[in-house]
């Protein structure tokens, strides 16, 4: 289908108009980011700053304990998408390639799951993640995190159903045990999925905030979005440092976004459109 | 080893904790919920007493949460009202345009944003004195239009949807594109030869072709909407008084701040038969609506 050139400048400004939309709250973040408290006062909050200070980002920084922020978050995309990684493959791999009693009521459970609420089911899981003593840990939303989910286990599926079975089969005639063969030729064919499965997961991690946030309320387990929430409590008046946090709490994802991109779309997408 | 003893090794081992965890952080709290649901559990003491169906009762004659399911279709209703524009917006994108790439990175852009980040920053924009929204308004001679957008109970939900259409409308505008990308041209080419104008392609090819990704956008959306949490959590506590409270916030509040886990347990239940329910009818509706084309 072709919209006919006549209309191409309209289209354009609609998309320009979508632009403008999307970018102002992003820039007039980085301004008032820059902002001397003083020129926050004086100016109009749509002026440039009269000169750029870096004094707010140092200040967000330290005081907001986001290094602490970093460091945690880090740790939990890291090993959270890595143990994710890992078990959806394993998942995905049995549920492909052996017929077992069980398999039906394995795929309905994950199925049902997909129906549990996010944020309510918190109430009854509090109780079990205290239970466990991981409350007050990076292990509670790590083991949360890692857990698998029915799109997960679909996308790799999809994949692994385009792996041959011969492949299987002759590493067998070889002498390879099951093990070997998801470790030395599933798992690496599965590896292009794993990456894109896995960014989009770590943008849900970095991005989350209510798993932290009721799991690990000491100071040193907060993460980027708990930091932010922490720092915004503490000083809700000073827009300057407030815009400064924001921003620093808004460049990982953002970098993230600019480099790998493309893996960041074939991840939306990869389940809602059969390859 | 045999391949068979092996076979059974395998299943089990690799399945364990998947399967595991999928029990203990989702199906158990899940069965957990319903016990709670029927008791007067206040979270902390370690007996209480069944009450049957009280708490029910009780969610169901509380005006305060009909007043935050109400939010909820507003969330609702607004954002399934911008997916024909969403699906528009697509079809633009598809169409090789010069800069189509840099337009669709721009759309998406606030989705993968930190979201505490972005409910904050909303929180400045909106902010009734020197804020930017109010300057801005002011700059292009709209005074009259100047609110105090998080305040006032009658537009504080409209200012907190319009954070959520921000955020997730890009979203599915890049699932529409994925779908119309799926489309093969052929398709078209074969429509035009038989003199089929952009209206029948549209409508006989390119809706057709988008089903599967409207189904889930649909799915997402009620799903969505019904859980709202973080925007209104984050920027107003669900305030001023309840006017923006919406079931989720509610139920949170219910047990972590009044610890009456027993309400807020028959709140979840409830959120969750309600998933079920829409998503069931919405699929039933638009499955109908398919055939009869």
């Amino acid at each position: 289908m072709n919209v006919r050139t006549r209309s191409l400048p309209l289209l354009y400004l609609l998309f320009a108009a979508i632009t403008a939309v999307v970018l102002f709250p992003i820039a007039i973040n980085v301004m008032t980011a820059f902002k001397t408290p003083g020129d926050l006062m004086s100016s109009s909050p749509l002026s440039l700053p009269k000169q750029w200070s870096f004094g707010n980002l140092k200040t967000a920084f330290e005081k907001g304990n986001m290094l602490v922020g970093f460091r945690n978050t880090g740790i939990l995309v890291f090993v959270s998408v890595f143990l994710n990684t890992i078990l959806g493959a394993m998942t995905a791999y049995v549920l492909n390639r052996f017929n077992f009693r069980l398999k039906k009521l394995v795929m309905g459970m994950f199925i049902v799951a997909m129906v549990v609420p996010f944020y309510t089911t918190e109430v009854a899981r509090f109780q079990i993640i205290k239970g466990l003593g991981l409350y007050d840990s990076l292990g509670a939303p790590l083991l949360i995190y890692a857990g698998t989910d029915l799109l997960q286990i679909f996308i790799f599926l999809q994949f692994i159903e385009k792996i041959s079975a011969q492949l299987d089969e002759s590493a067998m005639i070889d002498g390879a045990s099951y093990v070997g063969i998801f470790t030395r030729i599933i798992f690496p064919l599965l590896l292009p999925a794993s990456a894109t499965l896995g960014i989009i997961k770590a943008v849900d991690i970095m991005n989350d905030m209510y798993i932290p946030y009721l799991y690990m309320p000491s100071k040193s387990l907060h993460t980027l979005s708990t930091s932010l929430m922490t720092f915004v409590g503490q000083r809700a008046s000073s827009f300057e440092q407030l815009s400064a946090a924001i921003l620093i709490v808004l460049i990982p994802t953002l970098l993230l976004y600019l480099f790998l991109q493309r893996y960041v779309f074939s991840g939306i997408t990869a389940g809602a459109v059969k390859e | 080893m045999s391949y068979s003893m092996q076979k059974r090794l395998v299943v089990v081992s690799f399945l364990f904790i998947p399967v595991a965890l999928l029990l203990l952080f989702l199906l158990y709290p899940s069965l957990r919920l319903l016990q709670f649901s029927l008791t007067d559990w206040n979270g902390m003491s370690k007996s209480f007493h069944y009450v049957g169906f009280d708490n029910y009762i009780e969610a169901f004659s509380n005006p305060d949460v009909w007043k935050a399911l109400s939010n909820n279709f507003l969330y609702f209703g607004i954002h399934a009202a911008f997916i024909p524009l969403e699906v528009m917006l697509a079809v633009f994108l598809n169409n090789k345009m010069r800069a189509s790439r840099f337009f669709r990175s721009i759309v998406f852009m606030p989705y993968i944003l930190n979201g505490v980040a972005v409910a904050y920053l909303f929180s400045f924009l909106y902010n009734p004195i020197n804020g930017p929204i109010n300057a801005l308004l002011e700059a292009v001679g709209l005074e009259s239009w100047i609110r105090n957008w998080l305040s006032d109970k009658s537009i504080v939900n409209y200012s907190l949807v319009v954070v959520s259409l921000w955020r997730f409308s890009g979203l599915h505008v890049v699932l529409f594109l994925a779908g119309l990308q799926s489309i093969p041209n052929d398709l078209y080419e074969a429509a035009t030869i038989d003199g089929a104008g952009p209206l029948k392609k549209f409508v006989h090819i390119t809706l057709p072709g988008i089903s599967r990704v409207m189904e889930i956008v649909l799915f997402l959306n009620v799903r969505g909407a019904l859980q709202v949490f973080d925007i209104p959590f984050l920027m107003t506590q669900g305030g001023p008084g309840l006017a923006s409270t919406t079931f989720t916030v509610y139920t949170i509040q219910t047990a972590f701040k009044y610890n009456n886990y027993g309400l807020a347990s028959s709140l979840a239940v409830i959120l969750m038969l309600m998933i079920i329910v829409f998503s069931y009818l919405q699929g039933r509706l638009f499955k109908g609506k398919g055939e009869s084309s």
